[in-house]
């Protein structure tokens, strides 16, 4: 991902988020921003058709389960 | 033999031990306790004890064991053995850091997580919480709040992560026993770097409850330990459906450690080529040969496109990662690890393409790793590129690459925890002129039990083994 629209992306993210990035933390943030982008471009060069569907599967939850992880805490 | 021969053998030769009381559980507690004092000043495994909690519960057991005439603890495989758990399980009474210094200003644990409650109805006792990259975002362990887990065989080098101190505490002979989380590679990773045993199971086999998670689509528990047999006794131990994790799936108990000494012979074993050799150093390359060898396999076989799904892992971790943490990445990114936090804020503004994208490819690749399980039915891959590096090294060289040392340690687990395959990291040495290096044993689904005995024999051979660590005074 160039640079400069990287800088601008990150930028509005974070505006959009409300998630300030302090001027230490920028670069590094950019930096590691294009190096998902670069991930990303190699999960993108995958050709994949209709069926392939995302892997997570929700699980419906009924009046009476107990499955409320923060019981256990 | 005394208690501190017996604390450096195996949980199975332990309970042995206790149940027979050739040794108390007493005793061996003080043990392991006074060998994490002489030890942790440099190693730094730990960073909580629950000393009088275990000495308490090694008394009720020796009680126990005075007032029967029965051959007690028969249904306790592991009577009265020391173990610790990474700091992101909870303990009743210790608030559940996962490596932070945001997470110990919370209320203490209330439970102990299920899985503690499990090994303990086995007869464990546990020693204390270990350290880990913080939240575990990372793969060596150098905690900035806790300071570095240093590996027992070589205190300068890294312990690996992110449960470098599960890897080291077992390595250092603190304990047999350890309990440790892998979303990317972080049980198989430390256990390569350390030179212990690691079993990430399937996804979905052992319940995730009352655990800080890292990134739900990916986070598996596990053990560590110094044989393949205390693997699979605290495997067998921990297994059991819990409802509250959304992932845990319902299967039947299934007992490896009966099924240890059966026949391997008979199963279809290749090497995994391509981007699993292709990342691999020579030092990792040479422990698969080794491995192969012993098994005598030739055969290789290839998983298509493993650097598309090593990178589907990171998007995904980066995003749920960021995500998870975005409120107080909000309030106090200060307070963060300064080597995860700003991966942690990049991770918090991937576009959500990306993500569902990651997603459709990880469910592409598991597809494509049921079809070569339909031919084959154990993969020998390198666990690590090299051996352990030493503590801050920024960068590595991997067959003429230069990469960033630091996310390049969980290159070749990556790919295997996307779509949960079970794995036994198995410790080989002689590859490095010092240290250890481990290998992947992978398997289709729910099979664990297979790559159980595949290590169990191995290590028979002397093939692979995972010495304790003579660890040099402060």
């Amino acid at each position: 991902m160039d640079s400069e629209i990287a800088q601008a992306y990150v930028d509005a993210a974070a505006a959009a988020l409300d998630l300030p990035i302090h001027p230490d933390h920028r670069p590094g943030v950019l930096t590691y921003f294009r190096l998902a982008a670069a991930m990303a471009d190699l999960v993108a060069g995958q050709a994949l058709h209709v069926e392939d569907d995302p892997a997570p599967v929700f699980v419906p939850i009924g009046p009476g389960d107990r499955v409320d992880k923060k019981l256990a805490r | 033999m005394n208690a501190n021969d017996w604390l450096g053998s195996s949980a199975a030769a332990i309970a042995h031990a206790v149940r027979t009381r050739a040794v108390s559980a007493a005793d061996i507690v003080d043990a392991s306790l006074a060998r994490i004092e002489a030890t942790d000043g440099v190693v730094n495994a730990f960073t909580d004890l629950t000393a009088e909690r275990a000495r308490r519960r090694a008394a009720e057991i020796d009680a126990e064991l005075a007032a029967s005439t029965d051959p007690v603890g028969n249904a306790a495989p592991l009577l009265g053995v020391p173990f610790a758990v990474k700091n992101l399980f909870d303990v009743a009474g210790l608030p559940t850091r996962a490596g932070s210094k945001i997470e110990r200003d919370r209320a203490p644990a209330v439970h102990d997580c299920p899985l503690i409650t499990r090994l303990e109805s086995a007869g464990a006792v546990l020693v204390g919480a270990l350290n880990m990259d913080e939240y575990a975002y990372g793969f060596t362990t150098e905690n900035s709040h806790d300071g570095p887990t240093r590996n027992p065989h070589d205190p300068a080098r890294v312990a690996g992560g992110s449960s470098g101190g599960s890897a080291a505490a077992v390595a250092a002979g603190q304990v047999p026993l350890a309990l440790g989380s892998d979303t990317n590679g972080s049980i198989r990773v430390p256990a390569s770097l350390c030179g212990t045993f690691g079993l990430k199971p399937t996804y979905g086999r052992l319940p995730r409850t009352g655990t800080y998670p890292f990134v739900a689509s990916l986070d598996h528990l596990g053990p560590f330990a110094r044989t393949a047999q205390d693997l699979a006794l605290s495997y067998d131990a921990m297994q059991g459906m819990d409802r509250r994790d959304p992932a845990c799936v319902e299967r039947p108990v299934e007992s490896t450690a009966r099924a240890l000494a059966d026949r391997i012979d008979t199963l279809r074993i290749a090497i995994l080529g391509d981007y699993f050799q292709d990342q691999a150093g020579p030092e990792a390359r040479n422990a698969v040969a080794r491995v192969a060898a012993a098994l005598q396999v030739q055969r290789t076989a290839s998983l298509p496109q493993a650097a598309r799904a090593r990178a589907a892992a990171f998007v995904i971790s980066n995003a749920e990662g960021g995500a998870l943490h975005l409120a107080d990445l909000r309030t106090r990114a200060a307070d963060f690890e300064p080597l995860s936090r700003d991966r942690f804020l990049a991770g918090a503004l991937l576009p959500a393409g990306w993500v569902v994208q990651a997603q459709r490819l990880r469910r592409w690749f598991a597809l494509r790793a049921a079809e070569l399980f339909q031919e084959v039915d154990v993969l020998i891959a390198p666990a690590t590129p090299c051996a352990a590096p030493a503590l801050g090294t920024e960068w590595l060289t991997l067959n003429g690459q230069r990469l960033p040392a630091r996310p390049s340690l969980g290159l070749l687990t990556q790919p295997i925890s996307l779509i949960g395959l079970p794995v036994c990291a198995v410790p080989v040495w002689d590859c490095h002129p010092t240290m250890p290096i481990g290998v992947q044993l992978i398997a289709a689904p729910w099979r664990e039990g297979m790559l159980l005995r595949v290590a169990h024999q191995l290590e028979m051979a002397g093939v692979v083994k995972a010495p304790v660590a003579t660890i040099p005074a402060r």
